[in-house]
């Protein structure tokens, strides 16, 4: 009998930085995870965009790796269907790969920002938001230079996370966005930071749940599918 | 050049203009320590003698550490001289094969500088290592002399752990990293005298590659894991050539350096620039000549320049070539043996009575929640409590003080380094870890001006670590803090790694709080403190140590964050007392008084 686990793959790009913080998380909620260059091929369920400061962050936030090889392969998994998270840097590079609308800009105060903030989830109906409630408020760390978001398109922009007062300057407090398939989200604060309540909190933990159960439901029902056909 | 007798009566002729640059450079205070080296060979010491101190953690993992200054460039150039500093601090945890996991800073400035802020934000939140605590001390004794001293920390698995020399003849060293460019010559020489001396430009300020030493860091750790690396040493204050002289000069061997290998940023560099130049973001590496290649190779698969830039030999010279062309000759262990300067004998006297000399209190939010203290996911306590916890996913835990009391110092030296000792071994105790090692950051005027405060201060330290039990493991030296002569109050910054068992550390709760202990110091009753302070943080209480309570600013914004209010009438002692405060009902035989509540 077949049985098929969920298998995510974090993108390391030169500078990078969150990278091992990803896996520990998506190891952590059961995943099969591992790294891949941005020369290799994905083979993934879910591929993550970690955070960081790809290529330093020169020329601007996000542009030189958005460039390389692997964005190409990251466009085909998307249109396949594949899961996709952006964090951060990650989120940058989406949209700079324009599979996410809008722009992300240096925060007003002109200051990177350290913190735990407080975030109300817009939209619980992403594969990587159904394990809360809508509205629910939870905390979440953020760590960047270049988080205003900024709406740039006459097409809606699909909202998942909100901060809950002012942080960086954001466009209607916007922190984090999905597209219209909604199988590509892009955030600024950083979930795998917070999955254990030892470290910050584990209000991050569900985001990496929610896509591991989406998944793996998909799976049993293919696994179901496909057993049925030789008759196990 | 300060020591050219002595260095032509040991080579027995007339120094080369090479020799005298090279020279120049290796015997300055800052990398010779002249004036302190007879000191720190005093001190009870433990893994001392590498790029950085080394205690073991657990069964598996050691711990490597070190704290360092950048003052003189950050003086001239606050956010490259910052920036640098971090980087040089980490690089020096990296050679001993350790992943560093953890930045702290001790800050002594007439006001926040902006530039010196942004120099370490933009470097470390770059690198991906955590700035997860530190110290901020405002005062007008600053005004000239900013002291930026870095700590770093790192863990590596104990059959990862790297020596800091050449093993044998025939080994290769290969150089990788980024670019070396005129920036940093002479750095060393210029942080070894006054603010106003010849070499005070902005040229010999090492400029911030903060992606290069990324690279740097996860080439070299891959580097490690394949088990190619026999011998690192990260090139850091002279260059080229401290870096490869001291990895063979410390096992008594040679080296024939070319130096037409090393990958330049400015093409016209002459051979001794070359030499000398103190470019961020490079490493040499020990191997053997059959590993290099994949040295090389990894390094440029991480985008950085690499070669063999030179050979170990057995003669016991040091040769650098340019194209074939000797440059300088000289033998090895001449460029490590700087002229050692007399050290003064200190008796020291009954602790004074001294008075209140107070830093501004702020709320260190505006800084640290600039630095990404969390990226690692292994932060336990994030900055605004006190210490800083970690953990090693897996095992246990590990605490990180970096305390200083240069109002002391300024009274008495020798007092001062003793207390400031024994406050870090309080601290470490609060968070119910106990102290492991530290490292030592002195920071001083011009020892030729006043030799008695350094001889004070560094028995000071000696016997506080003989009466806590605690032996240094790394260490750092600034001299010549002067501008137009007139100088820093002795400083002396301790960096106290401590370990913890039990993650669970205590947090403030709703309740009573109190001030335990004594508003005096006498010697007699530290202990018995220290035994309370570790008895009631492991009850589960949280107890803060700290050296002026009404600097308590940054705890109650911390707080507040998290929807307490604290409210408390600021217990009145002297500068030097064995007081804490306690969150909460505790037992004690100690003198207890309430001073307010938590809610």
């Amino acid at each position: 009998m077949t049985r098929s686990f969920p298998k995510a793959q974090v993108v390391v790009y030169p500078g990078s930085n969150c990278d091992r913080d990803a896996l520990w998380a998506l190891k952590y909620v059961g995943f099969d995870a591992e790294f891949i260059g941005i020369h290799d091929h994905i083979d993934a369920d879910l591929v993550i965009l970690p955070g960081g400061f790809s290529y330093g962050d020169y020329l601007r936030v996000g542009a030189v790796a958005a460039r390389e090889p692997i964005a190409s392969e990251i466009k085909d998994f998307v249109n396949r269907g594949g899961l996709v998270i952006g964090i951060c840097n990650g989120f940058q590079i989406l949209i700079e790969m324009r599979l996410l609308s809008g722009a992300l800009l240096q925060n007003s105060t002109g200051k990177f920002i350290c913190k735990v903030v407080e975030l109300e989830v817009s939209d619980i109906t992403t594969p990587f938001t159904n394990y809360f409630i809508k509205g629910e408020r939870i905390l979440l760390p953020i760590a960047h230079g270049f988080g205003r978001y900024v709406k740039t398109d006459e097409l809606k922009t699909n909202v998942v996370f909100r901060y809950t007062e002012d942080v960086n300057g954001s466009d209607e407090f916007i922190a984090g966005v999905s597209n219209n398939d909604k199988n590509v989200i892009g955030l600024m604060p950083h979930p795998e930071r917070s999955i254990e309540r030892l470290i910050c909190s584990d209000d991050g933990l569900r985001v990496f749940l929610s896509a591991f159960n989406y998944i793996k439901l998909k799976k049993t029902q293919e696994d179901q599918k496909a057993n049925a056909k030789v008759g196990v | 050049m300060k020591y050219i007798d002595i260095l032509e009566r040991k080579l027995g002729r007339k120094a080369t203009k090479a020799e005298i640059e090279a020279f120049t450079v290796m015997w300055s205070e800052h990398c010779g320590y002249s004036h302190t080296k007879g000191y720190i060979r005093q001190l009870p010491r433990v893994g001392f003698g590498g790029n950085a101190g080394i205690v073991p953690l657990d069964d598996y993992h050691f711990i490597a550490f070190k704290v360092e200054s950048h003052n003189h460039p950050s003086a001239v150039e606050p956010f490259n001289g910052a920036a640098t500093g971090v980087g040089g601090i980490i690089r020096d945890i990296l050679a001993m094969g350790a992943r560093p996991t953890a930045v702290l800073d001790s800050l002594h400035m007439d006001k926040i500088t902006e530039g010196i802020i942004d120099g370490i934000s933009d470097y470390g939140n770059s690198i991906g290592v955590p700035t997860v605590g530190g110290e901020l001390r405002i005062s007008n004794y600053y005004k000239y002399n900013p002291l930026v001293n870095v700590m770093a920390v790192g863990i590596g698995k104990n059959e990862h752990l790297i020596p800091s020399m050449a093993k044998r003849a025939g080994q290769v060293i290969v150089i990788f990293g980024g670019a070396t460019g005129r920036d940093g010559i002479h750095g060393a020489s210029f942080a070894s005298e006054d603010l106003t001396g010849e070499k005070a430009t902005k040229l010999s300020i090492q400029v911030g590659d903060p992606f290069a030493e990324k690279m740097l860091i996860e080439a070299f750790l891959e580097m490690v894991e394949e088990g190619l690396v026999e011998g690192a040493q990260d090139l850091g204050a002279g260059g080229v050539l401290s870096a490869t002289s001291e990895l063979v000069a410390k096992a008594d061997l040679g080296a024939v350096v070319h130096l037409e290998r090393i990958a330049l940023r400015e093409p016209d560099m002459n051979p001794v620039e070359i030499l000398i130049s103190e470019s961020q973001e490079r490493m040499a590496v020990v191997t053997s000549p059959e590993k290099a290649d994949r040295v090389i190779e990894i390094a440029r698969k991480h985008l950085l320049f690499a070669d063999i830039a030179a050979e170990v030999t057995k003669t016991g010279q040091y040769v650098a070539k340019y194209n074939g062309k000797t440059v300088i000759d000289v033998p090895a262990k001449l460029l490590e043996e700087s002229p050692e300067e007399s050290i003064y004998d200190y008796t020291p006297s009954k602790m004074p009575k001294f008075s209140w000399i107070k830093f501004k209190d702020i709320d260190a939010h505006e800084v640290f929640e600039r630095y990404d203290y969390m990226v690692g996911t292994d932060t336990v306590v994030k900055p605004g409590y006190g210490p800083a916890v970690m953990r090693v996913k897996g095992s246990c835990g590990y605490s990180l003080v970096i305390h200083s009391r240069a109002d002391l110092g300024f009274q008495d030296p020798y007092w001062a380094a003793y207390i400031t000792l024994l406050e870090s071994v309080r601290k470490t105790l609060a968070v119910g870890a106990r102290p492991l090692a530290i490292t030592d950051g002195i920071n001083y005027a011009d020892p030729d001006v006043e030799p008695e405060g350094l001889a004070a201060q560094m028995m000071g330290l000696k016997n506080a670590c003989e009466f806590s039990n605690v032996p240094v493991a790394s260490g750092n030296a600034s001299l010549y803090n002067t501008y137009k002569g007139k100088g820093i109050p002795p400083t002396l910054v301790i960096g106290m790694i401590g370990k913890l068992e039990d993650l669970n550390v205590p947090r403030p709760k709703k309740g009573p709080v109190y001030a335990l202990g004594f508003k005096d110091f006498e010697l007699e009753r530290e202990k018995i403190l220290w035994n309370e302070i570790e008895r009631i943080a492991k009850s589960g209480h949280f107890v803060v140590s700290m050296h002026d309570f009404s600097t308590m600013s940054t705890l109650k914004s911390e707080l507040q964050n998290v929807g307490l209010e604290m409210k408390l009438k600021i217990p009145k002692c002297e500068p030097a007392h064995q007081l804490v405060v306690v969150f909460g009902d505790v037992e004690t035989k100690l003198p207890k008084e309430l001073i307010g509540y938590v809610r």
